[in-house]
């Protein structure tokens, strides 16, 4: 097993893989430190590889163009950034809701037991720095439903599975489910679970072996979390 | 997995550019101009060996001066020198150029070889293992060596390879594996 990802990683940092092996490969160097560090020890170690290339001297007008491209941005433009960031993370919250909404419809509209009364649902943000993983999760305390939207960046990867997890007030991450890659999907969320959720817990997504954590707590990096909220 | 901090003996040179690295990093562009002066000779000639045309290269030699703008603060210079480091961001915007030339392959197709600033961080040197490249990899059979150089520096892929070869892709995949293998090794031993 090491070897093999010591040979996916020689793989990845010469180039040669692609299609979805290369996406595996990628997604494995998104999310795990380990893949990171044997990538980047073989880049090093293939480095002088490129001593052979001749040193010429580039065109003099050159510089200038790459100065122009590296000028300090306007002041305002953080605030541009941040401010399409958050209509990007408003679309996302209004697809989940959306999807929340419909799902409640379907609770809703079965004989019995009497619909309980529709409340906002909250919603959870999901991402991390250095990862591009990005979910929605939206909470409908009535029905106890928690779904789970994956917006981006989550890309399956053999012998791994992404596992959901709660984090009540007292620090102690609780199994929620495997997310599986694209698809938005639906959990519920154990009755004893219930007055944390309504508080707000936090959730977190973790790269663990296939079919979840062997241990019942996160063993692999968390790549997106993020705190659920009343909206 | 624990990596040697090596017994990398810094030149004048390593030293001096590292330290304008550093300046970089803050956002000083007289620095940046410093180290373009410094550097773009060596970064130049390893796009046009990689990309051999020389308005493509003027491409990819401004992607890599961006890039090493943006990630200067992500470079460790404990762990790999500066100028390996500039070496290795121009080899993959020159690949990420080639691949850009190739028929579309869908979305993946215009992925990057590796994130710049991860690998600003992670890149690791050992400096003893740098001076038995050159032997271990001679030491391979032609066949590897060949192989493992195209994907470097041509970016060659698998499929490209085993095209080229005229051998099915689990051949390829093999040959080159054993290779890898015996290339780590070599450098370990």
């Amino acid at each position: 097993m090491t070897d093999d990802l010591d040979m996916l990683a020689a793989e990845y940092a010469l180039g040669l893989l692609e299609g979805e092996e290369r996406a595996e490969a990628h997604a494995l160097f998104e999310s795990d430190e380990s893949f990171r560090r044997r990538v980047g020890a073989w880049t090093g170690r293939l480095a002088p590889l490129l001593d052979e290339a001749e040193p010429q001297a580039p065109p003099a007008e050159l510089w200038s163009k790459i100065e122009r491209r590296i000028a300090p941005p306007p002041a305002a433009s953080n605030v541009v950034v941040l401010r399409r960031k958050l209509s990007l993370w408003r679309g996302y919250a209004a697809a989940a809701t959306a999807l929340a909404a419909s799902l409640a419809l379907f609770l809703v509209t079965r004989p019995e037991p009497a619909p309980p009364r529709a409340e906002a649902p909250m919603v959870a943000m999901m991402e991390a720095a250095g990862s591009g993983a990005k979910l929605v999760a939206t909470y409908d305390a009535a029905s106890r439903s928690l779904v789970v939207a994956p917006a981006a960046g989550i890309t399956r990867v053999a012998g791994h599975s992404h596992e959901l997890w709660a984090i009540p007030a007292d620090g102690k991450p609780r199994p929620m489910g495997i997310v599986r890659p694209g698809a938005p999907q639906r959990m519920d969320v154990p009755p004893e679970m219930a007055p944390a959720f309504a508080g707000g817990v936090t959730l977190a997504l973790s790269v663990e072996p296939e079919g979840g954590s062997p241990t019942g707590q996160p063993t692999g990096p968390v790549i997106a979390s993020g705190r659920l909220a009343r909206t | 997995m624990d990596f040697p901090a090596g017994a990398r003996t810094a030149s004048d040179e390593s030293r001096r550019l590292a330290g304008t690295l550093a300046e970089v990093a803050r956002g000083d562009s007289a620095a940046m101009a410093d180290l373009y002066a410094r550097t773009s000779a060596k970064l130049f000639g390893i796009c046009l060996r990689v990309l051999g045309n020389r308005s493509e290269a003027e491409e990819a030699l401004q992607e890599t001066y961006v890039a090493v703008w943006r990630n200067a603060a992500a470079f460790d210079a404990a762990r790999a020198s500066p100028i390996t480091w500039l070496a290795i961001v121009s080899r993959n915007k020159a690949i990420d150029r080639l691949r850009s030339r190739r028929p579309a392959q869908g979305l993946e197709a215009a992925a990057e070889v590796a994130d710049d600033r991860a690998l600003a961080s992670e890149l690791i040197e050992d400096e003893q293992e740098r001076g038995r490249l050159t032997t271990c990899i001679e030491e391979l059979e032609e066949r590897q060596r060949d192989a493992i150089r195209s994907a470097f520096l041509d970016g060659a892929t698998y499929s490209d390879l085993a095209e080229r070869d005229g051998v099915p892709l689990g051949t390829m995949k093999s040959w080159i594996r054993r290779g890898l293998l015996r290339l780590r090794g070599c450098l370990e031993r």
